[in-house]
C-alpha cells in the first residue's frame, strides 16, 4: 500500500514538474492574441511584419456599446518566425497565433512569390487552415491598421465575419491559407487569394455597353464614399506561389459562380426593352456547374454548364413581369449576360493568366489512365491553350412583390 | 490470461485496434504518397487479397483448435521453435508499439506541448500501460469494446463532417502510377492489415471457437471499410498530400470541421479519443508480449511482467534521435517487418504444421 503511495507521489510529481512550463507559458497572462498579421516586403530583401493583437482591457472595461480598439505593432526581420521571436521579447509575452483570422501580403510581394511564406506559416501548429489570405495593394501594415470594424465592437469579429457578404454578392471570395497551401501544391489548379487595399480616390472605373461601374470595380478604386476603411473587392490570381493577376467584382463573381461558392446574386444587366435603361436580377444557381473536358488536338476543350433561377428586384412604372414572353426575353438577356462574362472570365484566366483557378485541371484527371501521362502533359503549361464553350439557362420565375404596373 | 475467454464482437474488435492505431498516425499518408490516385482501387485489392490469406489462415488453424502460434511453433519444432517464434513476436510487438507510441507523442508535443520534452508525453502512457496490465485481461477487452467503436464513429464523422470539402475527381488518374505499381508493387500494402497477428493468438481466448472463421472476415471487412474512409477523406479533401509529409494527416483532415462560426475546433475532441485508441492498441501490444512470454517462461505469476514491458516499451521509444528516424523506420522497415512476421513466417509455421499432423495421421492409419 505504501509503495502504491509512494509511485502516486512520485508520478504526480513527474508529471507537474514536466508540464509546468506549457501551462506557465500558455497561460491566458503570458500570451498576446494576434488577430490579423501582416507582411511586407522590404527593398533589402528583410520582411516588415506588422500583428494587430485584440486589447483585452478595452474588451472588458469599454462594455458592449463602444469600440475596443487594437495594438498594432510591426517589427523588420529576416523571417516570420525571428519576427515573432523578436515581438515575443519585445511585449513580454508569448505570441499567441491561434486566433490569427487573417494574414496579409503587400501586392508588390506577392508578385515576387510568397510560397516560402506560406510553408512557414502552414508548418505553424497555431495557424489555422481557415484563416483568411489577402493580398493588399497597399503596404499590408497600411490596411491592417486602416481595418477598424464600422458596425462590430470587435476587430476580431468583424474579422470574422467580414467575408459573409461573399456569399450572396460575390464580388469577395472566402479564401484561406489552407486552401492556399493545398492549391499551391496542385498540379491541376493553382491558388487565389482576397484582394485588398484602401481607397482614397475618386472612383475612376468605366464600363463598357456590358457591364456597369459597380461590375468593375477592385479594391483600391472601388466606387465607395464615406470613412476611408479597407475594403475587399476582387480576388488576386497566383500561379503557384507567384501572383500573375487580379479579378474585378464581375470577374470575380463569374469565378464564384462557377466554382459554386454562392448561393445567390444580384447581375444589373440592360434591360432587353430599353437598352438605356438597367434591370436587376437576383440569381440563385438550382445545380452545380458541370464541367467536361476533352482534347482537340492536344489543347483542352472545357465544357461548362450552369443553371439559375432568378427573381426580378428592378421595376419600372413600364414593367409588366407578368407575361410568359418578357420573362421569356429577360430569361434569354440573363443568359447572354452570364454567358458573356463567364466566358471572358475563363479566357482571361486562361490567356492572360495562364492560372487554372476554377481547378478545371481535377475535372480534367478522368481523361488520364496515370499519373505519369497526366505529369507529361503538364495541365498547368497546358492551360492557357484552352478554349472553352459555356451554356447557360436561366429561367427568369417572376419579379419580387410587384409584377406589374 | 488463458482463463479469460472473449466473446465473438470482443475479438473482433481486439484485431480492428491493430488496423486502426496506426492509421490515426501516418498510415494513409504512406499509402497515399505510394499510391498516388490509385490508392483506393489498391485498397480494394489488398483487402480481397487479405481474405484469401485470412481464410487460409482459418483453414490452417482448423487442425489445431485453441492452440495459438507459438503452441504450433512448440508442436513443429519443439522448445526451440517455440522460444525463436516467441521472442520474434514479443519483438514484433514491443517495437511496433514503442515506434507507434513515439510518433504519435512526437506529433502531441508539436501540436499541444511545444516546449515539453517528449519523454514526459510517453510518461502518461506508460502509466496507463502499468494500469492496464494490472487489471484483467476481460477488463481490457471491454475497454476496447467502449473506445473502438467511439473510433470508428470519429472517422465516419471525420468523412461526412469533411464532405463539402470534398473533390471526387482527385480519384483519377484512375491507374495512379501505373498498373504495375497499383498492383504488383502495392501489393505491399497488405501490411496495413498487420492486426491479423492478433488472429494468431486468439483461438485460446475464444468462447465460441466456431465462430473464428466470423470473426477473421468481418475484422477484414471492417477493417477495408475503416481504411477507405480514412484514405478517401484525404485524398479527396488535399491535393498535397501527394507532395508534402504532415504529421497526423487525420487530425490536418478534423481542423477543417467547422459548423458555423460557433461550432469550431473539433480535433481536439478527435485527439482526446485518439488518444484513447492509442492507449487500447499498447495494451493489445503488452497484453500479447505478456501472454507469450509466459508460455515461453512458463511463468506461473505475470504481476512483475506488468512494469517490465511497459518499460521496454518506454525504452525502445526513446531509442530513436529524431522524427526522421522514427518516420524512416515506420515507412521503410515496419512494412517488411510485418510482412515477413505475419505474412510468411506465422503462415509458413502453419504450413508446416499441417503437413506435420497429415503426415502423423497417415503414419497413425498406416
Amino acid at each position: 500500500m505504501r509503495l502504491k503511495i509512494l509511485a502516486c507521489v512520485i508520478i504526480f510529481v513527474i508529471l507537474t514538474v514536466a508540464f509546468s512550463t506549457s501551462y506557465t507559458t500558455v497561460n491566458i497572462d503570458n500570451i498576446a492574441v494576434v488577430v490579423a498579421m501582416g507582411i511586407d516586403l522590404n527593398t533589402d530583401g528583410t520582411l516588415k511584419v506588422c500583428f494587430q493583437f485584440t486589447n483585452p482591457s478595452s474588451i472588458s472595461e469599454n462594455g458592449s456599446s463602444e469600440q475596443s480598439s487594437s495594438i498594432i505593432k510591426t517589427v523588420t526581420s529576416t523571417s516570420i518566425n525571428s519576427a515573432i521571436n523578436v515581438m515575443n521579447s519585445n511585449i513580454g509575452k508569448e505570441l499567441s497565433l491561434s486566433h490569427c483570422k487573417l494574414v496579409v501580403f503587400f501586392e508588390d510581394m506577392a508578385k515576387k512569390g510568397i510560397t516560402n511564406e506560406i510553408y512557414t506559416l502552414i508548418n505553424n501548429a497555431q495557424i489555422r487552415p481557415s484563416t483568411n489570405i489577402v493580398i493588399s495593394k497597399c503596404p499590408a501594415e497600411y490596411y491592417i491598421s486602416n481595418s477598424e470594424p464600422l458596425l462590430e465592437n470587435l476587430i476580431s469579429k468583424y474579422y470574422e465575419l467580414f467575408l459573409n457578404s461573399s456569399q450572396y454578392s460575390g464580388y469577395t471570395c472566402n479564401a484561406t491559407i489552407g486552401d492556399f497551401f493545398d492549391k499551391m501544391l496542385c498540379n491541376s489548379c493553382t491558388p487565389y487569394a482576397i484582394l485588398g487595399g484602401i481607397n482614397f480616390q475618386l472612383p475612376n472605373n468605366t464600363n463598357d455597353a456590358f457591364t456597369t461601374i459597380e461590375a468593375n470595380s477592385i479594391s483600391n478604386s472601388s466606387n465607395l464614399g464615406g470613412k476611408t476603411s479597407s475594403e475587399n473587392i476582387g480576388l488576386a490570381v497566383f500561379n503557384k506561389g507567384s501572383m500573375v493577376g487580379e479579378l474585378n467584382a464581375i470577374e470575380t463573381l463569374s469565378f464564384m459562380c462557377i466554382t459554386d461558392q454562392i448561393n445567390g446574386f444580384l447581375i444589373t444587366m440592360p434591360d432587353p426593352y430599353n437598352e438605356e435603361n438597367y434591370i436587376d436580377v437576383y440569381l440563385t444557381p438550382t445545380r452545380k456547374t458541370k464541367f467536361d473536358v476533352s482534347f482537340v488536338n492536344g489543347s483542352p476543350f472545357i465544357k461548362l454548364d450552369c443553371n439559375f433561377k432568378g427573381q426580378i428586384y428592378s421595376m419600372t412604372s413600364e414593367s409588366n413581369y407578368l407575361k410568359p414572353e418578357v420573362l421569356e426575353d429577360v430569361s434569354n438577356a440573363c443568359n447572354n449576360y452570364m454567358k458573356y462574362i463567364i466566358t471572358e472570365f475563363l479566357y482571361k484566366s486562361a490567356k492572360e493568366f495562364n492560372a487554372d483557378i476554377v481547378g478545371i485541371g481535377t475535372h480534367s484527371l478522368k481523361s488520364f489512365l496515370t499519373f505519369d501521362e497526366y505529369a507529361d502533359y503538364n495541365w498547368l503549361e497546358n492551360y492557357k491553350n484552352s478554349f472553352f464553350d459555356v451554356n447557360i439557362d436561366v429561367n427568369v420565375k417572376s419579379a419580387s412583390l410587384l409584377s406589374n404596373s | 490470461m488463458t482463463n479469460t475467454k472473449i466473446s465473438s464482437i470482443e475479438a473482433i474488435m481486439l484485431i480492428l485496434t491493430i488496423f486502426v492505431s496506426h492509421t490515426i498516425v501516418s498510415l494513409p499518408q504512406n499509402w497515399i504518397s505510394n499510391q498516388k490516385s490509385a490508392i483506393i482501387l489498391n485498397l480494394i485489392y489488398v483487402g480481397i487479397i487479405a481474405m484469401l490469406l485470412v481464410y487460409v489462415i482459418y483453414r490452417l488453424f482448423k487442425n489445431f483448435s485453441s492452440l495459438d502460434i507459438v503452441d504450433i511453433s512448440e508442436y513443429l519444432g519443439g522448445k526451440t521453435l517455440k522460444n525463436i517464434i516467441g521472442g520474434i513476436f514479443i519483438g514484433y510487438f514491443t517495437i511496433s508499439a514503442s515506434i507507434l507510441l513515439r510518433e504519435f507523442c512526437e506529433s502531441l508535443r508539436v501540436i499541444f506541448f511545444p516546449m515539453t520534452d517528449v519523454i514526459y508525453i510517453i510518461i502518461p502512457f506508460v502509466i496507463a500501460m502499468f494500469i492496464n496490465n494490472s487489471v484483467s485481461f476481460g477488463s481490457n477487452v471491454k475497454t476496447i469494446s467502449i473506445v473502438l467503436p467511439l473510433v470508428l464513429f470519429s472517422i465516419v464523422f471525420l468523412f461526412f463532417a469533411n464532405f463539402e470539402n470534398f473533390s471526387f475527381e482527385r480519384m483519377f488518374p484512375i491507374l495512379g502510377k501505373g498498373f504495375f505499381n497499383t498492383f504488383i508493387l502495392g501489393l505491399g500494402n497488405i501490411t496495413a492489415f498487420g492486426g491479423i497477428s492478433c488472429i494468431y493468438f486468439l483461438p485460446p481466448f475464444l468462447k465460441e471457437p466456431k465462430e473464428f472463421k466470423k470473426i477473421c472476415l468481418t475484422s477484414i471487412i471492417i477493417g477495408l471499410l475503416y481504411f477507405i474512409f480514412c484514405v478517401s477523406t484525404i485524398l479527396f479533401m488535399f491535393s498535397f498530400f501527394t507532395e508534402a509529409d504532415e504529421k497526423l494527416p487525420l487530425y490536418f483532415a478534423a481542423r477543417h470541421i467547422e459548423f458555423g462560426v460557433f461550432f469550431q475546433r473539433y480535433e481536439s475532441l478527435f485527439m482526446l479519443i485518439w488518444i484513447l485508441e492509442i492507449s487500447c492498441y499498447l495494451m493489445v501490444a503488452n497484453r500479447f508480449s505478456m501472454n507469450v512470454f509466459q508460455k515461453m517462461t512458463n511463468l506461473k505469476n505475470t504481476k512483475y511482467l506488468a512494469f517490465i514491458f511497459p518499460i521496454i516499451i518506454f525504452g525502445i521509444s526513446l531509442i530513436p534521435k529524431n522524427y526522421a528516424i522514427i518516420r524512416f523506420f515506420e515507412a521503410q522497415i515496419y512494412s517488411y517487418l510485418i510482412l515477413f512476421i505475419v505474412f510468411i513466417l506465422s503462415i509458413g509455421i502453419l504450413i508446416f504444421a499441417n503437413l506435420k499432423k497429415k503426415k502423423e495421421r497417415e503414419l497413425n492409419a498406416s
